[in-house]
C-alpha cells in the first residue's frame, strides 16, 4: 500500500516536473525518457476491429503502463500504408501519429499509455485514416449495487443511505459523500456536521447515515469510491415525507370501516324496531317461516341418512 | 340409524316449537340432532364474514415476510430474531383460542370478534411506531396474536354452528381466503413498503385489520350463550360455582371423551407433519438445482391448488355421497403420500415431476384442511363447537411447533430432506390411522352426534334454550326473548 503511494507521488511529481514544458490544451501521455525508477506493472488491450467501430470498457485501479492495441482488416481497397492516429477525448495527440503498413493482410496501430492519477482516464481512440476507430474507455469500475428506486424515510426519522462494491473488484482506498446542490455536487464533511451526519464505512460497502430529516434532505446523493488513478460514483435518490402521507389512506379505511360497522347496526335496529312494532304477530309469522325451512333441514339430512343407510 | 325414530324426533320437535310460542311452557325435551341454522340466507354472509376475517387473520401473517427485509435493514438485528415476531404471533393466537370461545360462550360473540378485530388492527398501528425489536415483539406479535385469537376460532365456530346444510363447502370457501388474500395482498404490500416505507405500510395495514370489525358486526346476537343460562343462579357465586362455570365456558369436560381426544390427537398428529412442506419445499427444489425463480414458482402453484382443493373438496363433501370424515381420512392419507413422494421426485431431477406432486400436494392439504373443521360437530355436538374448536387450536399448535424445528434437525442430521419429508408423510398417515380408532368410524352413515344436557340447566334452563334456536335473527337479543 505505502509503496503504491510513494509510486505515485514520484509520478506525480515528475508529472509536475513535465507540465511545465507542455500546452495544458493537449494532454499527453508522459513520454517513456521521464521514468528512471521502477517501471508500472503492465496491461494490454487488444481489439479486433470488425466492422468500422467498436468502443472498449476498460477497468482500472492502480497506475499502470496501459498498452492499447488495434487491429484492422481493412476495407476493399487495401492500400499498403495508412495514418494511423491517436485522440485522447476527442482531441488528437499530434505526437504519435504514425503512418501503418498492411502486414499480414491487417492494419496494427499499438501505443503505450502511462496511467498515472485521474488525467489519465478518459476515453482515447485509435483511428485507421477516417475509416475505423475504436474507442477506448478508461475508467473506474462500476458501482456494484445501485438502488434504483428512492429510498423514503421520515421528517425526524433518522435514514441509512448504502452504497456497496462489487466485493470480486478490489475494495476502495477511501469513499466519500456528496449531495446534489442544483447541478454541483458538494461533499459532506463528516466532521462539519457530526450530529447530522455520520459515514461509517466498512471494506465494500460505505454507510452514509442521517439523522434528523428534514424535508429539505431530499434530493441525490453520491458516494464515491476513491482508487489510486480512478474513481468510481454511485447514486442514490432520498425522498424525505411526512406522516401525513400514509395517513391519509389510512383515515380513508377507518372512514369506511366506521361507515359499515354503523350501517350493519342501524340496519339491524332498524329491523328490530319493525319487527316488535308488528307485534307477536309478526313474530309468529318470523318463527314460522323458519320452521318450514327447518322442517326441510331435518328431513332432507334424514333423507339422505337413509340414502346411506 | 333408524329413520322412523328420526322422522319422530322431528315431528315432536316441531310440536314443541309450535307449543313454546304460546305457553313458554317448559318441555323437558333436549332439542335433537344438530341445531339447524335459523338464519336461512344469513349463514352466507356469515360465510363472507369468514372469508374476510380468515383473510386478514392468515392471511396477513404469511405476508409479514414482506416486512422481515426491512426490519433486518432498520434494526440491524438478525433475521432468525425478526422471524420470531411470527412465531409470537401465531402462538398467541393458538395460545389464547380457548380463552376466546370461554369468552364467546360467557358473552356475546360479536362483541368479542369486534374486541378482536379493534386489537389486531391497533397492534399494527402501534407497531408502525416501534423504535426497537421489543416494540414490535409486544405489538405486531402479543396484541396483533391476541386479536386474531380472538377472531378465527369464535368466527370458525360460529359458521360451523349456524350452517348445517354445506357445512365443508362453506368452509372451503371461508378458508380459501387465506390464499387469495395473500397472494394479491402480497404485490400491494411491497408497493406500499416502497412508497410509505414499512412504518407507513404497517400503519396502512392496521387499518385493514380494522375491517375485522366489520364481519363481526354482521354476527347477529342469537347465538346463544351459556350466560342465559345463569339466569337462575344463585345470588352469590362461591368458589365451586365459578369453576365450575369457567370450566363450562372452556369446555373442559369435552377433553374427557374419548372421541374428542382421539380427534384432536388426531389433528395434532397432523399439524405435526402439515406444514413441513411449506417450510422446506422451497429448500428442496433450490437443492435439487433448480434457480430461485422457479423454487418460488413451485409454491405459488401449489397455493393455487391448495385455494382449489379447499372449495371443491367441500363442495364435494356437501353432495353427500361419502361421509365427510372418511373424506378427510382418504385426503389426508394421499396428502402423507405425496408428501413421502415429493423428495422421491426431486431424485428424478425432473422440474415437471416435483411441480406435479407439489399441485397434488397442495390440492389434497387444500382439501384436508377445510374439511378438519368441518367434521368437528359431528364429534361434539354444534353447541359445543364454539369451546371444542378452541381447545384444539391450542392442543394442535403445540404439535405444530414440534413439527418443523424436527424436520429441520432431520435435515441437518442427515443432510438433505427426503427423512424429514418421509417423517412428514408418515406423521399423516400415523394420523389416518388414529382417525379409524374414532367411535363408529366404519359405519356408513354419520352417528348421530352428542347432545350435551347442561346439568345446571335441567329445569328452567331448557326452554330458553329452545327459544335461542328459535328466536329469528331480526328479533333483538335473546335475553328479552322472555
Amino acid at each position: 500500500m505505502s509503496a503504491s503511494w510513494g509510486k505515485l507521488f514520484f509520478q506525480l511529481v515528475l508529472l509536475l516536473a513535465s507540465c511545465g514544458h507542455i500546452n495544458t490544451k493537449t494532454p499527453s501521455p508522459t513520454s517513456p525518457s521521464l521514468d528512471p525508477i521502477s517501471p508500472l506493472p503492465s496491461d494490454i488491450r487488444r481489439v479486433v476491429l470488425k466492422g468500422e467501430s467498436h468502443t472498449e470498457k476498460v477497468e482500472l485501479l492502480n497506475p499502470v503502463d496501459l498498452a492499447l492495441e488495434c487491429i484492422w482488416s481493412g476495407n476493399e481497397n487495401k492500400s499498403p500504408n495508412i495514418t494511423g492516429y491517436w485522440r485522447k477525448d476527442g482531441e488528437e495527440m499530434q505526437s504519435i501519429r504514425v503512418t501503418v503498413q498492411l502486414e499480414n493482410d491487417k492494419y496494427t496501430l499499438r501505443q503505450v499509455f502511462k496511467i498515472v492519477s485521474k488525467e489519465n482516464l478518459g476515453s482515447y481512440s485509435c483511428s485507421f485514416g477516417d475509416e475505423a476507430k475504436v474507442d477506448f474507455l478508461l475508467a473506474g469500475p462500476q458501482i456494484g449495487e445501485v438502488r434504483d428506486k428512492p429510498i423514503v424515510s421520515y421528517v425526524g426519522d433518522s435514514v441509512v443511505v448504502k452504497c456497496k462494491m462489487d466485493e470480486k473488484k478490489p475494495k476502495p482506498v477511501s469513499w466519500n459523500w456528496y449531495r446534489a446542490n442544483g447541478t454541483d455536487k458538494e461533499q459532506i464533511f463528516y466532521a462539519a456536521e457530526p450530529q447530522k451526519y455520520e459515514i461509517k464505512n466498512h471494506e465494500w460497502a460505505t454507510k452514509l447515515v442521517v439523522h434528523k430529516l428534514t424535508e429539505g434532505d431530499s434530493g441525490f446523493y453520491y458516494c464515491e469510491g476513491v482508487y489510486a488513478v480512478s474513481t468510481t460514483m454511485g447514486h442514490v435518490e432520498l425522498k424525505v415525507i411526512t406522516f401525513l402521507e400514509p395517513l391519509k389512506p389510512f383515515i380513508a379505511i377507518i372512514v369506511e370501516v366506521i361507515v359499515l360497522v354503523a350501517a350493519i347496526l342501524i340496519y339491524e335496529k332498524s329491523q328490530s324496531k319493525k319487527n316488535s312494532a308488528g307485534g307477536n304477530e309478526t313474530n309468529a309469522d318470523q318463527t314460522n317461516t323458519p320452521t318450514p325451512g327447518d322442517n326441510n333441514g331435518p328431513e332432507e339430512s334424514s333423507s339422505t341418512r337413509q340414502r346411506k343407510a | 340409524m333408524n329413520p322412523m325414530k328420526t322422522q319422530k324426533k322431528i315431528k315432536m320437535k316441531k310440536t314443541n316449537r309450535m307449543e313454546d310460542m304460546n305457553n313458554h311452557g317448559p318441555k323437558a325435551k333436549s332439542h335433537s340432532g344438530e341445531a339447524e341454522g335459523p338464519n336461512g340466507d344469513w349463514s352466507w354472509v356469515l360465510v363472507g364474514a369468514l372469508f374476510i376475517s380468515t383473510g386478514l387473520v392468515f392471511g396477513l401473517m404469511r405476508i409479514m415476510g414482506i416486512f422481515f427485509v426491512e426490519f433486518v435493514n432498520y434494526f440491524e438485528e438478525s433475521s432468525q430474531s425478526i422471524s420470531w415476531i411470527t412465531s409470537i404471533s401465531l402462538a398467541t393466537q393458538q395460545f389464547f383460542s380457548p380463552v376466546a370461545t370461554a369468552l364467546c360462550n360467557a358473552y356475546e360473540t360479536r362483541a368479542v370478534v369486534m374486541t378482536g378485530g379493534f386489537l389486531s388492527g391497533l397492534g399494527l398501528i402501534v407497531a408502525s411506531q416501534a423504535t426497537c425489536l421489543v416494540h414490535l415483539y409486544l405489538s405486531m406479535g402479543v396484541i396483533t396474536g391476541l386479536g386474531w385469537a380472538l377472531v378465527f376460532a369464535p368466527m370458525m365456530a360460529t359458521v360451523v354452528a349456524n350452517i348445517s346444510q354445506r357445512r365443508a363447502l362453506a368452509l372451503g370457501l371461508g378458508l380459501s381466503s387465506i390464499g387469495i388474500f395473500s397472494f394479491t395482498l402480497s404485490p400491494l404490500f411491497q408497493f406500499l413498503v416502497e412508497m410509505y416505507t414499512w412504518r407507513g405500510a404497517l400503519l396502512i395495514m392496521g387499518g385493514l385489520s380494522l375491517n375485522i370489525m366489520v364481519c363481526g358486526a354482521l354476527i347477529r346476537p342469537q347465538w346463544c350463550s351459556k350466560a342465559l343460562k345463569k339466569v337462575d343462579s344463585k345470588p352469590r357465586s362461591s368458589c365451586a360455582t365459578v369453576l365450575r362455570r369457567v370450566s363450562s365456558y372452556l369446555e373442559l369436560p369435552v377433553l374427557l371423551e374419548r372421541p374428542y381426544l382421539t380427534y384432536t390427537a388426531t389433528i395434532s398428529i397432523f399439524n405435526a407433519g402439515y406444514f413441513v412442506p411449506y417450510v422446506h419445499l422451497v429448500a428442496l427444489s433450490r437443492m435439487t438445482g433448480f434457480s430461485e425463480y422457479q423454487a418460488a414458482f413451485i409454491m405459488s402453484a401449489t397455493g393455487v391448488t391448495d385455494i382449489l382443493g379447499r372449495v371443491t373438496t367441500g363442495w364435494f363433501s356437501d353432495l353427500g355421497y361419502f361421509r365427510t370424515i372418511h373424506l378427510l381420512s382418504l385426503w389426508v392419507m394421499l396428502a402423507g403420500l405425496f408428501i413421502i413422494l415429493l423428495p422421491v421426485s426431486s431424485l428424478t431431477g425432473s422440474y415437471a415431476t416435483l411441480m406435479v406432486i407439489s399441485l397434488l400436494y397442495g390440492f389434497c392439504s387444500g382439501a384436508l384442511s377445510s374439511l378438519v373443521f368441518a367434521v368437528m360437530p359431528m364429534i361434539v355436538g354444534v353447541e359445543r363447537v364454539m369451546g371444542a374448536l378452541g381447545l384444539l387450536q391450542l392442543i394442535e399448535s403445540g404439535a405444530g411447533l414440534l413439527g418443523a424445528p424436527l424436520s429441520g434437525w432431520l435435515k441437518d442430521m442427515t443432510g438433505d430432506y427426503t427423512v424429514s419429508f418421509i417423517v412428514a408423510g408418515s406423521f399423516l398417515i400415523l394420523g389416518t390411522l388414529t382417525m379409524t380408532t374414532l367411535p363408529h368410524y366404519f359405519s356408513r352413515t354419520d352417528p348421530p352426534p352428542p347432545h350435551r344436557v347442561p346439568h345446571d340447566v335441567k329445569d328452567r334452563g331448557v326452554h330458553l334454550e329452545l327459544d335461542c334456536i328459535n328466536n329469528s335473527p331480526s328479533d333483538s337479543s335473546p335475553k328479552g326473548a322472555q
